[in-house]
């Protein structure tokens, strides 16, 4: 029964998204693959376009050491560099935004809470339900990919895939927790949104400036783009120092979220 | 009698704003507490902090002993809430919805919430979505009653409800203290204060003016009342009578504020033809006014 907990009633009440997120997800992912032999026909002449690119933009693909022609190359320029993360992003943002504020807003909190349940304990539910939503999306995208590396004849791991995957959900679901946090701190949804992409957007640029101007080359460890762009799962497989990062802002702002809502006075 | 709620000296700030100024107030175990006051008095900030939704600016809370703040969850087991403002998840069933609290709470006996549907004529298989105010109101009654909570905390109870609810809440609230449970039930409407508690607290402007009996209140509730005669009347007659103020008289119609038993008036007025006796509920303003002055000062 999915009315047992807050873990599943979220999960739950989010089955029809997470049904056509992941439908489309797995569409999309095939989608990339299918294209890859049409890609690797005319590798030549990428390579002498991507070779002419300002070195921003090159960076902003996933770096230099990408060989367009070659199955991870591809997928890491075509997809993980930009829009599988920014696809996982939205959803995060979305969730973790939502998930306290979201009912703050529409004045059912109260009545939760007025069950014996103590607060952290309702946010630690409601966290883990955005872990689950993430888990189900990147396994329809690690699905997704796997069918289209067979078909499609790729010669990528399925292991590497699943670590790409898992990479790209790390560093949404940072993101994801950040927005939970500030939505913890304001009860406020739309600020939590809207502070939290501009903040997707600007470590964005941070990272692909890093790469041409030097001043700012300092600070791009700053970044969470940087640490998922340099780690290159798809070739390298994912190793703990690769994740170190996630998994500290993760930590960090799972704590912020938790004493912001055990403190804070609730919204009427 | 032990207290089950206990404010001291309990004091919200919203910023500037007053939320409610040095509460202190004791309901005793088993007993209706109303509590009344305007719109915007301080009722629905005085129970948001009882159930530590909002945490107070100064002074504490305690609810069978316990400090709201810190045991708050165990204080939650034994309490059902009715949240002035009902909002409910819609896109469940209602009983989707009382099933799930159930589970939240954990050892609801589900025969009982059965009961209570049945009894509050309540339907669970539709969506809460599309159910009335009045309908999402007993949900939001059902589950506030069905773990059989020693505390009862209803904010607005009977607000939306229909005359025929209104009169079934009644019952529901009479039971509830025949089995020894503890309301605290919040209203800017008197007559209904009347009728379901034992003590009143006033509160006005973020301040508790009084706490009365309801039975002392009853002696001298004051009621605004219009007689029409068939043949115009004197004011003389009328305003010799102790319990009488403000008469006033047009042609035949006597109007005039009475404060107290109503006998010495009926037999008065008995001595002429009668045509028609209105009677106005007094609105709260015009008791503060009448009776403690308006004075803001005037704490119990």
């Amino acid at each position: 029964m999915l009315l047992r907990n807050i873990f599943l009633k979220n999960l739950r009440d989010r089955r029809k998204a997470l049904f056509w997120w992941s439908f489309g997800l797995v569409l999309y992912s095939l989608f990339m693959c299918a294209f890859y032999p049409t890609i690797q026909k005319s590798a030549v002449e990428l390579e002498a376009y991507m070779e002419n690119m300002p070195e921003a933009i090159v960076a902003a693909f996933g770096g230099a050491d990408n060989n367009i022609a070659s199955p991870e190359g591809y997928l890491n320029v075509e997809y993980f560099s930009m829009m599988l993360p920014l696809m996982f992003i939205i959803y995060a943002i979305g969730f973790g935004s939502g998930a306290i504020a979201g009912e703050e807003e529409a004045g059912t909190l109260d009545l939760l809470l007025a069950n014996p349940i103590p607060r952290w304990r309702v946010l630690l539910e409601k966290f883990l339900a955005m872990v689950g939503g993430m888990a189900i999306l990147s396994f329809m995208t690690w699905l997704g990919l796997a069918v289209g590396i067979y078909a499609y004849d790729m010669d990528i791991g399925l292991g590497q895939l699943a670590a790409a995957t898992f990479s790209s959900a790390l560093l949404s679901f940072s993101f994801g927790v950040i927005a939970l946090a500030i939505s913890c701190l304001t009860g406020k949804r739309g600020m939590s949104m809207g502070i939290t992409t501009a903040l997707v957007a600007g470590t964005y640029l941070l990272y692909v400036l890093a790469q041409v101007a030097e001043p700012l080359e300092k600070y791009q460890k700053l970044s969470p783009f940087y640490w998922y762009m340099t780690a290159n799962p798809l070739a390298n497989g994912l190793k703990l120092g690769d994740m170190t990062f996630f998994i500290g802002t993760i930590g960090i702002f799972l704590i912020i979220a938790l004493f912001a809502f055990q403190r804070r006075d609730l919204a009427v | 009698m032990s207290a089950v709620i206990c404010t001291e000296g309990l004091t919200k700030y919203y910023g500037k704003t007053l939320g409610v100024a040095d509460l202190n107030l004791e309901v005793k175990k088993g007993e209706v507490f109303g509590y009344l006051g305007p719109n915007g008095a301080g009722k629905t900030t005085t129970i948001r902090t009882l159930l530590d939704f909002i945490h107070p600016t100064r002074g504490r809370a305690t609810i069978f002993g316990l400090d709201t703040h810190r045991d708050g969850v165990k204080i939650k087991k034994q309490v059902g809430y009715l949240p002035g403002e009902l909002e409910l998840y819609k896109n469940i069933k209602g009983g989707e919805f009382l099933r799930h609290f159930a589970y939240l709470r954990g050892g609801v006996d589900w025969k009982y919430v059965q009961e209570l549907a049945e009894r509050l004529d309540f339907d669970m298989s539709k969506p809460i979505r599309s159910l009335s105010s009045g309908n999402k109101h007993k949900a939001g009654l059902i589950q506030a009653l069905m773990h059989k909570p020693e505390l009862l905390i209803l904010d607005e109870p009977t607000v939306g409800l229909d005359p025929l609810m209104q009169q079934e809440f009644y019952r529901i609230a009479n039971e509830a203290k025949k089995q020894g449970q503890t309301l605290f039930i919040s209203s800017h409407i008197l007559p209904e204060v009347e009728r379901i508690c034992d003590r009143v607290g006033f509160i006005r402007r973020g301040k508790l003016i009084k706490v009365e009996e309801v039975l002392d209140l009853k002696e001298h509730a004051f009621r605004q009342i219009e007689i029409h005669f068939a043949n115009p009347v004197s004011k003389e007659e009328f305003e010799n009578l102790s319990v009488v103020k403000d008469v006033r008289v047009e042609d035949s119609v006597l109007r005039f504020t009475v404060a107290g038993p109503l006998d010495a008036v009926v037999k008065t007025a008995a001595k002429f033809e009668v045509i028609n006796i209105i009677s106005h509920e007094p609105n709260l303003e015009d008791i503060f006014l009448t009776y403690y002055g308006g004075d803001e000062n005037a704490a119990s």
